[in-house]
């Protein structure tokens, strides 16, 4: 199946930023650098709308432009966290009120599968609409189902995407729990300090997977695949292993591997060991010191890999040749792996 | 009267987030809903919130919203009416 249009919106403006000179931020938080709403959407369409809905409506909305596609088959959304922003606002009135005087607004788009549900009404499209919240496996289970559709020709394209925000309390919460760096830290600095924890982040992606491709795709999606909670990094070298041999390669065949190294040293070791054993020769390109950790960061990855693809140009490795096949190699909190194989089309 | 409706005005593009608008926008009897100014069934829950939060003033029933949130002037006559007096 073909990736036939992706979308992001990101801490990055751009893939041609990232080629040029990437954005950088002195913080331990990677906001998205967002766009103008108001020249996308009508102001009553978006009033009630919270960031992490528009960041998600707008992304679709460029996806299904640049695919030419008015209303798809299917519309999937993969979320962590969901609308975090509203759960707060509603949850605060809740105490503030005495659990009285609610307003509805917040509660309606406070729930995870907001983001679908808003894209779906903006097309007025009534097809297949699901969300998928699995932790770090959020992106990859909407993606599974995605794939599945079409594989059963029960819809022609479809949707499909990951979102997720950082607001100030999640950031608070989540750096109790030493997920993020303790200080200010520079974001492409990120790979050259291996002290503990990361730089948090946020992000949409969108994409556009069809059986049938027109000529202009950015890829093809050659296959996917998850694993949960291995014991060691020896166990996910083994499991990659198997993935390429089930798509009948090596790893020598691979053009280049985009992985998700984070900055924090007892996370990063479990791919420094897998390039040990794998990848020695295979160039790699990192991708979390453009768009922060969170849990469905692999959806920034597939868009990036997607678009080095398209343009056959690489952000690390501008002089070497645009790679037949990429494989995406990445993991949450060493818990959710997860493997995307791309090929050129 | 008059302050009630300017008040009323800005309350309600803060309450329901209608940052396209300026309470000059809004007329002491245009319609607040559907022809005039667009708002919908949601718009007319937060309306309700207003009230009780900005005024302490429960509508005894959904059918009295119909009337009560006509336009500014409709909701202004009914606060008037209905507020609590402080002692």
């Amino acid at each position: 199946m073909y990736i036939k249009a992706a979308a992001a919106i990101s801490p990055q403006v751009s893939f041609e930023q990232i080629l040029q000179s990437p954005a950088s931020y002195n913080s331990n938080r990677l906001n998205c650098a967002e766009p103008d709403y108001t020249k996308l959407f009508d102001a009553r369409i978006i009033r009630r709308m919270s960031r992490i809905i528009k960041m998600g409506v707008a992304t679709a909305k460029d996806c299904l432009h640049q695919a030419d596609v008015q209303s798809p088959g299917a519309i999937i959304t993969g979320t962590a966290y969901g609308c975090l922003a509203d759960t707060e606002l509603f949850l605060s009135k809740m105490v503030e009120n005495k659990e009285e005087l609610l307003t509805p607004t917040a509660f309606i788009q406070s729930t995870h599968n907001t983001v679908g549900a808003q894209i779906a009404l903006m097309l007025k499209c009534h097809n297949y609409n699901n969300t998928f919240v699995h932790r770090g496996f959020s992106f990859e289970s909407a993606m599974l189902d995605a794939i599945t559709l079409l594989h059963e020709n029960a819809v022609e394209d479809v949707l499909v995407g990951g979102v997720d925000e950082i607001t100030d309390t999640s950031h608070t919460l989540l750096s109790r729990f030493g997920l993020y760096k303790q200080h200010a830290f520079s974001n492409l600095d990120l790979y050259n300090n291996h002290s503990k924890g990361t730089i948090a982040g946020e992000g949409a992606g969108f994409f556009l997977l069809s059986k049938k491709t027109t000529g202009n795709s950015y890829a093809k999606l050659d296959d996917m695949a998850t694993l949960y909670k291995p014991s060691s990094p020896g166990e996910v070298a083994g499991f990659v292993n198997d993935f390429l041999h089930r798509n009948n390669i090596r790893a020598g065949d691979i053009g280049l591997l985009v992985s998700g190294e984070n900055g924090d040293a007892a996370n990063d070791k479990w791919y420094a060991d897998m390039k040990k054993t794998l990848f020695n020769d295979t160039a790699t390109q990192a991708f979390k010191h453009f768009c922060g950790e969170y849990p469905t960061a692999p959806a920034f990855a597939l868009w990036l890999a997607a678009n080095i693809m398209k343009t056959g140009k690489i952000p690390a490795h501008k002089k070497i040749k645009a790679p037949g096949k990429i494989l995406i190699y990445n993991h949450y909190l060493t818990i959710h792996h997860s493997l995307y194989l791309l090929s050129a089309c | 009267m008059e302050k009630l409706m300017a008040d009323l005005k800005r309350q309600i593009i803060e309450q329901l987030n209608l940052k396209d608008l300026k309470p000059e926008d809004i007329g002491d009897d245009q319609p607040l809903f559907v022809e005039g100014l667009g708002l919908d069934s949601i718009d007319a829950l937060e309306l309700i919130v207003l009230l009780q939060q900005e005024y302490k003033i429960k509508l005894a029933s959904a059918e009295e919203g119909q009337s009560v949130f006509r336009s500014v002037r409709t909701m202004a006559q009914y606060i008037t009416e209905h507020q609590p007096k402080t002692v």
